[in-house]
């Protein structure tokens, strides 16, 4: 097995140890919420319930986005210098942590890796080949861009849950970009077709 | 109902239509319970074609029961309407402008010439199960005939008979049809009410008629789960053969409707945020309805990114259980409705 495809795979393993995690947390929380009931509670105290599984998740969330800061230069890099600059991404999100606290650190992840990943879309988008998708195929690679970036901004957008306004437009752009990268990355043969009305440039984009 | 609504409505004649479609959809259901059991336990497949010709006659009675239902839906629209007094306006009018200025979701005032009528979708009570089971028995269909596996089709046909069987005997939405929704209205339209009566039922009534009956986002969020749900029983059905036996097709089938699953799941999840945000004010993440979703979608996610290492022959048996896992976490978060308190709850 190649290195680069084994980062891939371990990636995925550590994504999905990671999710499997959030799911049990989710699951404590619905015995909770039903055995303590918290629906008869003042909302003083819903409000405590739901601060309290927000830090039992937080940890969580936060390893979700440092994989996702991993993973969105492992498209932009060779494998070497992917291991380089994750390790100076952690170095600055270590220092931001401990100079002004773990949510500006979070932010500043998030933010890096939005711009990044805006420069895969757009690299994705203009067809470059030197972008490392474990797919090839256009389309794929364009759909699976918009929905690592709808997924960075979906995470970016509960920073901003204050924010009525701004919070719904973020979410709506979310909403947008998922949606239409999931139906270029899974359809990508379909919409080749419909669009160009000819079959797709590589036939190993769908697997 | 003890109010006049039979007068009103024609649920008599809704009920008894239906009840005749859904006995035929049993009768054929169970023909097409005996070949799936034949087959089963059959080396050689048989009735095939016949099984095929039930299917479609399942999927043709589906629809017209469901054009049935949209129909009945049409007579509420058009015949229940919450119209108050004249003199009554202005005073509900005054109600509803207090309570637009303490929130930010603010509903319509009472429009005395086009009073507020019932637009309800047609998947909410039991009709939600019709429309689930329907959506199943479509996506069964091409499935059959794309893939010629006798016992796999007989699990497929299984399935779509025990779920016509439990429409018919737990879920009936043709017998007694929206009895929450009339238990709730009922009260509005018993006569010989005093004018403040009136006014508190209506008080009562509006506020669920725009933010859960005729909210917009009823259209969407309901069904295109229920679409996910189907999607996630074929996948399950395949992830078990899977386990059996690497087959390439009935893998590549159960990822078709991995992909349609996974895209009707995550925008039917992403167009029920904003719905509650409005519906519901901030307070309602970590609802157990909530954190069962989230745990589905995660697992769902496991399932499609643990898929592109399907190759592997580890993964392949991982990914299949992970398709089995997935179908579980959809029936538990299916039935915290019904266990758990929240705002989803049927309780």
């Amino acid at each position: 097995m190649k290195l680069k495809s084994s980062y891939d795979f371990y990636l995925i393993l550590a994504t999905a140890l990671v999710l499997f995690a959030i799911s049990l947390i989710s699951i404590y929380g619905m015995f909770y919420f039903k055995f303590a009931q918290i629906q008869q509670m003042e909302p003083t105290l819903k409000i405590a319930y739901m601060d309290r599984m927000n830090q039992i998740v937080a940890p969580f969330i936060i390893c979700l986005i440092l994989l996702l800061g991993i993973c969105v230069p492992k498209r932009l890099l060779p494998t070497v210098w992917l291991n380089r600059i994750s390790a100076v991404i952690l170095s600055c999100v270590v220092a931001t942590g401990l100079v002004y606290g773990v949510k500006a650190s979070l932010f500043f992840i998030l933010a890096a890796s939005l711009v990044l990943q805006t420069i895969v879309l757009l690299l994705a988008l203009a067809g470059s080949r030197n972008l490392h998708f474990h797919k090839k195929g256009y389309w794929v690679r364009l759909g699976s861009s918009l929905i690592h970036l709808g997924l960075i901004i979906f995470i970016l957008d509960l920073f901003f849950y204050a924010n009525k306004t701004l919070h719904l437009i973020l979410f709506w752009v979310t909403t947008g970009a998922s949606i239409l990268g999931m139906l270029f990355c899974f359809y990508a043969e379909s919409v080749v077709i419909r669009v160009f009305g000819r079959q797709p440039v590589s036939k190993d984009n769908i697997t | 109902m003890e109010t006049g609504l039979p007068d009103l409505l024609p649920i008599q004649v809704f009920s008894q239509g239906g009840g005749v479609l859904l006995t035929a959809l049993l009768v054929l259901s169970g023909f097409i319970a005996v070949s799936a059991s034949v087959n089963l336990c059959s080396r050689k497949p048989v009735w095939q074609g016949a099984s095929g010709v039930l299917l479609a006659t399942i999927n043709l009675l589906f629809i017209v029961g469901f054009l049935w239902i949209c129909w009945f839906h049409w007579q509420i629209f058009t015949k229940l309407s919450l119209a108050l007094p004249e003199n009554l306006s202005g005073w509900v009018n005054r109600q509803l402008e207090i309570m637009n200025s303490n929130s930010d979701y603010g509903m319509p005032l009472y429009n005395p010439d086009a009073p507020p009528r019932y637009r309800i979708p047609f998947w909410i009570e039991n009709e939600k199960y019709y429309f689930w089971f329907m959506c199943y028995a479509a996506m069964v269909l091409p499935v059959h005939f794309r893939l010629q596996a006798h016992r796999f089709r007989a699990v497929l046909h299984l399935f779509l008979a025990v779920q016509v069987a439990t429409l018919f005997f737990l879920a009936d939405p043709f017998i007694r049809p929206l009895p929450q929704f009339f238990s709730e209205i009922s009260p509005f339209y018993r006569a010989g009410q005093s004018l403040m009566e009136q006014a508190g039922y209506f008080m009562r009534l509006y506020p669920k008629m725009i933010f859960y009956y005729n909210a917009h986002y009823m259209w969407f969020h309901p069904p295109l789960l229920f679409i996910s749900y189907g999607s996630i029983t074929i996948i399950f059905i395949t992830s078990i053969f899977m386990l059996i036996k690497r087959d390439q097709a009935t893998e590549k089938i159960g990822y078709g409707f991995a992909k349609l699953g996974f895209l009707m799941l995550t925008l039917g999840m992403l167009l029920g945020y904003p719905w509650a945000l409005k519906a519901w004010g901030p307070n309602w993440w970590w609802d157990p309805k909530i954190c069962s979703s989230l745990m589905m979608w995660a697992v769902f996610s496991t399932y499609l990114h643990t898929r592109l290492y399907a190759n592997k022959q580890s993964m392949w048996y991982f990914t299949s259980f992970l398709g089995i896992i997935c179908f579980l976490a959809m029936i538990f978060t299916f039935l915290t409705s019904f266990y758990f308190p929240g705002e989803h709850t049927f309780q």
